[in-house]
C-alpha cells in the first residue's frame, strides 16, 4: 500500500463501486472539486464529493467515505461509508467531468486556450486532489480507449506518444456555463496575463463566455484589454455589456481609442454610452468624433502634458510625480503660451539631466515640428521617420495645441490590425 | 455629431456581411457536383431538374441553422460537438470527415486534371502545379486575400449559363419537365436523385458555414442580412446546377451520348455546341475544382484541430500550429499523389468518399439539430416549432435517402 495513488479522471468515470461487504453501490459519474480548498496552508483543488448512479437514481456523496486504490495498474474505487453531500456546498466548486473535461481552459504559461482531454488526480492521506490537466494526444487516445494497445504497439518501434500536462496552478477555467456566479467572480489568475494575451484569448472564446470573462475583470484591466481587442469583439462586448459598465470601462481608456470604437457602434448605443460617461471624458470623445476618419485629428491622443516656458525643471518634475502620466504621454512634453498656442517642445531626457532650478525656456526646442488636425493620416508616417520622433504635437488652424500623435497609433495604422482568420 | 451614413451604412453593412453563404454555396458546386449534374443531364435530359427544388429548400434550412448557431454562440460546430457529445462521437465524426475529405480532395484534383486536359495540358504538369499554388496561397497568404479570390471565382461559375445557352435548349420542354417530370422510378434513377441532393449537402460544409460567420464577427441583430446572403448563396448553387444540367441535356441527351465524368461532358460538347462552349464548360470545371481543392483540405485540417484542441488557423505561424499545417499538407499531398498514381481507382475513391459522406451526414445533422434546440447553448434562439418540423423532416428525408443509397447495392442494382 503506497502512501499516494495517481490516477486519471477518465479511468475512474464509469467504474463500479462496491462497499466493504462487496455490495454494489453505484457507477461513478463525476467528481466534484473545491478549487479554493486550503490544505497545509496552500490552495489545492480537493475532491470533495462523488456523483454515483445506481439504477435510475443519481446521488452525490461526500468523498470522505471513499478510497481510491491501484491494484496491478487497475484503478478501483471502494466505498467505506455513504455520507450524503450537502447540496448547499455545491455552489463553491465544480464537477470535473461536467465543467472542465472537454472544455476550453486558459493555459496561463502558454497564454492560450487549450482543450482538456483528461485530468490527473492524486490520492494522499490528507485527501484526493486534482494535480494537472492532460491536453496531449495520449489523453485523447486514453479517452477513446486506444491508449494502452497503441502504446504497446508503438513500443515495438521505440516510439512514444507525447504526453502534455499543465499543472493545476497554471490553468484557469473560463467556461462558466456550468459554474455559478460565485466561482466566476474569482478568477484572479487571468489578471496576471498581459492585456494583449488576454485580448487574444477573449477573442477565441464563445460569445457568452467572452462576456462573463470580460465582466469579471476589474475596470483598469478591462480597459487595457478592450484597447487590444479586434473591432468585432469590441463591438460585441459593448453591445452586450450594460451601458453603465461600458461607460465605466471606456472612461478609463484614451479618448482617441474610445472615439474609434464608438464610431463603429450604432449611433443610438454610442449616444447612450456617451451620456453615461463622465462629462469631461465624453466631451473629449465628442470633439474627436467630429474629425473625418482619415484625418490626423481622428487618431490623435488628447492626453498630453503642456507647461509654461517659465516653469522650472523642478516644478515640472513635481507635477509629473503628482499626475503620474502614462508612458506615452512622456514621449514628448509641450510648451504653450497663455493662449494655449504651441511654442516649443522638450524631452524627458532634457528634463532629467538639467539642474532643478533651470527654466524650461532654457531646455526647450522652439518652433517644433507639428501636424495640423485636418491633415491626412498617411502624411504622418513620413514625419515620424524623417524626424525620428515618438510623438508629434497636433495643432488647429489657430496654432492651438489639440493633442499629439503617438508612434504606436501610426504603427498600428500602417501595419493594419493583425487579422485573426480561420 | 455622427456623419449621416444611414443608407450607405446599410449597404456597407450588407456588403460586409456578404460572403459566407455565397462562398459556401459556390464550394457546393465542386468537381463531384458538376459531374453529378452533367451525368444526370446526359442520362435523364431535363427530367431530373425538379430535384433541385427540394435540394434548395433543405440547403437553406440547414445553412440558416448553422449561421444562427455560429452567430449566437460564437463557437464552431466542431467545438460544440466536442463539448456536448463527448470524445468518442467526436472522434468517429472527425476520423470519418478526414477520410472522406481526402477522397473528396482527390476528386477535386481529378477535376483540375480533367478540365486542363481539355485545353491539352497533361495532368502530370497541371496537378502538381495547382497543388503547389493552392498550398502557397494558404500557407503564405491571408484568409482575406483567399476570400476575395473566392468571391471572384464564385462569379465565374456563371460561365455555365453561357455553355447552356449555346446548346440551344428547348425552354418549353424544361418547363414541362419541372412541373411534370417523366422518370421511371428504379434503383438507378433513385440513386441519381439522391446524388443530386447529396452533392449539394456535404457534411464538412456545415462546419465551414458556421466558422465563416464567426470569422466575420456577425451579430444576431443583423441576421436578416445574413439570411439574404444565405438565400443568394443557395440560389446561386441551384442556378449553376440548373444550367449544367440544361447544357448537358440539350446536347448530349438529345444525341444519346453517355458520359462518366465532367471532362467527358466538356469534350462531347465540342462537336455539338462548338469549341467555345466546350472550353467554357471546362473552364467552369477548372475554377470549381481549384476553389474546392483550396477550401476542403484547409477546412478539414481546421475542424479536426478545433475538435481535438490543437492550435489552428492560417493566421498562426507554422511553429505555433504544427499539427494544423502538417495535417493540411498531408491531405493535399496525398490527394495529388493519388491522382498522379498510374491507374489509380479514381471512380472507386470518389464512390467511397461519397459513401462515407453519406454515413456522416445523418450523424452531423442530428448533432446539429440537438445543439440548435439546446436552451443552454442557444438561449432564446432555439428552433421555433415550425423550424423543427421542417428541420427534422429534412433530416429524416436525407437519412432515408442515404440509407436507401447505401443498402441498394446489397439488393443488386
Amino acid at each position: 500500500m503506497t502512501s499516494f495513488t495517481t490516477f486519471y479522471l477518465s479511468r475512474i468515470i464509469g467504474s463500479r463501486v462496491y462497499d466493504a461487504h462487496n455490495q454494489f453501490v453505484g457507477i461513478v459519474k463525476d467528481l466534484f472539486i473545491l478549487p479554493n480548498y486550503i490544505s497545509e496552508g496552500v490552495e489545492r483543488p480537493l475532491v470533495a464529493a462523488i456523483k454515483l448512479k445506481k439504477g435510475k437514481t443519481t446521488l452525490i456523496y461526500s468523498f470522505d467515505g471513499f478510497v481510491v486504490t491501484k491494484v496491478n495498474g487497475k484503478i478501483s474505487v471502494a466505498c467505506e461509508e455513504l455520507i450524503p453531500y450537502d447540496q448547499e456546498k455545491l455552489d463553491d466548486g465544480v464537477f470535473l467531468g461536467e465543467g472542465i473535461l472537454d472544455k476550453q481552459i486558459v493555459d496561463l504559461n502558454g497564454r492560450k486556450l487549450v482543450r482538456v482531454n483528461d485530468i490527473r488526480l492524486v490520492s494522499v492521506p490528507t485527501g484526493t486532489f486534482a494535480l494537472a490537466v492532460d491536453i496531449g494526444v495520449e489523453g485523447l487516445l486514453r479517452r477513446i480507449g486506444l491508449a494502452k494497445p497503441l502504446k504497446k504497439f508503438l513500443l515495438l518501434f521505440r516510439v512514444t506518444i507525447p504526453a502534455k500536462f499543465i499543472v493545476w496552478d497554471d490553468i484557469e477555467a473560463v467556461d462558466f456555463s456550468n459554474f455559478n456566479i460565485k466561482l466566476s467572480k474569482s478568477h484572479k489568475k487571468l489578471e496576471t496575463l498581459h492585456p494583449s494575451d488576454l485580448a487574444d484569448i477573449i477573442e477565441d472564446l464563445g460569445k457568452q463566455t467572452r462576456l462573463s470573462v470580460f465582466e469579471a475583470l476589474d475596470e483598469e484591466k478591462a480597459a487595457d484589454v478592450m484597447e487590444e481587442l479586434e473591432v468585432e469583439a469590441q463591438i460585441h462586448l459593448l453591445e452586450n455589456l450594460s451601458v453603465a459598465k461600458a461607460a465605466d470601462v471606456l472612461e478609463k481608456m484614451p479618448a482617441d481609442e474610445v472615439a474609434d470604437i464608438l464610431d463603429e457602434l450604432e449611433e443610438e448605443k454610442a449616444e447612450q454610452i456617451l451620456r453615461e460617461m463622465e462629462k469631461d471624458s465624453s466631451e473629449e470623445v465628442r470633439e474627436l468624433l467630429e474629425y473625418p476618419d482619415d484625418s490626423v485629428g481622428s487618431i490623435m491622443s488628447t492626453e498630453y502634458l503642456s507647461f509654461n516656458k517659465d516653469n522650472t525643471v523642478e516644478e515640472v518634475l513635481a507635477e509629473l510625480r503628482l499626475k503620474k502620466p502614462e508612458a506615452e504621454e512622456l514621449y514628448n512634453l509641450f510648451v504653450v503660451n497663455d493662449k494655449e498656442k504651441l511654442i516649443a517642445t522638450f524631452s524627458l531626457r532634457d528634463l532629467v539631466i538639467s539642474e532643478p532650478n533651470a527654466a524650461i525656456s532654457e531646455i526647450m526646442k522652439p518652433s517644433p515640428v507639428h501636424l495640423h488636425d485636418d491633415q491626412e493620416i498617411n502624411e504622418i508616417a513620413e514625419f515620424i521617420s524623417k524626424y525620428n520622433l515618438l510623438a508629434i504635437p497636433v495643432v488647429d488652424k489657430e496654432n492651438i495645441l489639440q493633442g499629439m500623435v503617438v508612434i504606436d497609433d501610426v504603427v498600428e495604422d500602417l501595419i493594419g490590425k493583425r487579422k485573426t482568420n480561420k | 455629431m455622427f456623419k449621416n451614413k444611414k443608407l450607405w451604412s446599410r449597404i456597407g453593412l450588407f456588403l460586409a456581411i456578404l460572403g459566407p453563404g455565397i462562398i459556401t454555396g459556390s464550394v457546393d458546386n465542386d468537381a463531384g457536383g458538376i459531374t453529378t449534374y452533367a451525368v444526370s443531364g446526359a442520362v435523364y435530359g431535363y427530367n431530373m431538374i425538379w430535384t433541385l427544388i427540394p435540394s434548395f429548400i433543405v440547403l437553406i434550412i440547414i445553412q440558416e441553422m448553422n449561421a444562427r448557431m455560429g452567430i449566437v454562440t460564437g463557437k464552431g460546430l466542431a467545438d460544440l460537438i466536442r463539448e456536448n457529445a463527448g470524445v468518442k462521437i467526436t472522434f468517429l465524426i472527425f476520423i470519418g470527415l478526414l477520410i472522406a475529405d481526402i477522397g473528396n480532395t482527390t476528386t477535386e484534383f481529378a477535376g483540375v486534371a480533367g478540365s486542363l486536359e481539355v485545353f491539352g495540358v497533361s495532368k502530370y504538369i497541371s496537378v502538381p502545379l495547382v497543388g503547389a499554388l493552392v498550398w502557397i496561397l494558404v500557407v503564405k497568404g491571408t484568409y482575406q486575400l483567399a476570400e476575395r479570390i473566392f468571391l471572384i471565382f464564385s462569379v465565374s461559375l456563371l460561365t455555365y449559363v453561357v455553355s447552356a445557352i449555346m446548346g440551344h435548349p428547348h425552354w418549353g420542354e424544361i418547363g414541362t419537365a419541372i412541373v411534370h417530370p417523366q422518370v421511371e422510378i428504379n434503383s438507378k434513377s433513385l440513386a441519381m436523385m439522391i446524388g443530386i441532393v447529396g452533392t449539394t449537402i456535404a457534411p464538412w460544409m456545415q462546419f465551414y458555414m458556421q466558422s465563416s460567420v464567426i470569422e466575420k464577427g456577425l451579430e444576431i441583430k443583423n441576421f436578416k442580412y445574413s439570411m439574404i446572403d444565405i438565400v443568394v448563396g443557395c440560389i446561386a448553387t441551384v442556378v449553376v446546377a440548373f444550367f449544367i444540367i440544361v447544357a448537358c441535356a440539350s446536347t448530349l441527351h438529345e444525341k444519346g451520348i453517355q458520359i462518366n465524368e465532367a471532362k467527358d461532358a466538356a469534350l462531347a460538347l465540342k462537336p455539338l455546341a462548338g469549341e467555345f462552349a466546350s472550353q467554357v464548360f471546362a473552364f467552369g470545371l477548372f475554377v470549381a475544382s481549384i476553389f474546392s481543392a483550396t477550401i476542403l483540405p484547409l477546412a478539414t485540417a481546421f475542424y479536426v484541430c478545433e475538435a481535438f484542441g490543437f492550435e489552428a488557423g492560417i493566421d498562426k505561424k507554422w511553429e505555433e500550429a504544427p499539427e494544423f499545417y502538417v495535417l493540411y499538407t498531408i491531405i493535399l499531398v496525398l490527394s495529388v499523389l493519388i491522382i498522379l498514381w498510374p491507374n489509380a481507382p479514381l471512380i472507386a475513391i470518389s464512390l467511397w468518399s461519397q459513401v462515407i459522406n453519406g454515413l456522416l451526414l445523418p450523424v452531423v445533422l442530428v448533432s446539429m439539430m440537438l445543439l440548435v434546440n439546446n436552451k443552454k447553448i442557444m438561449g432564446e434562439y432555439v428552433n421555433k416549432p415550425l423550424q423543427n418540423v421542417i428541420g427534422w423532416g429534412a433530416v429524416t428525408v436525407l437519412i432515408g435517402l442515404t440509407v436507401t443509397l447505401l443498402v441498394m447495392p446489397l439488393f443488386g442494382k
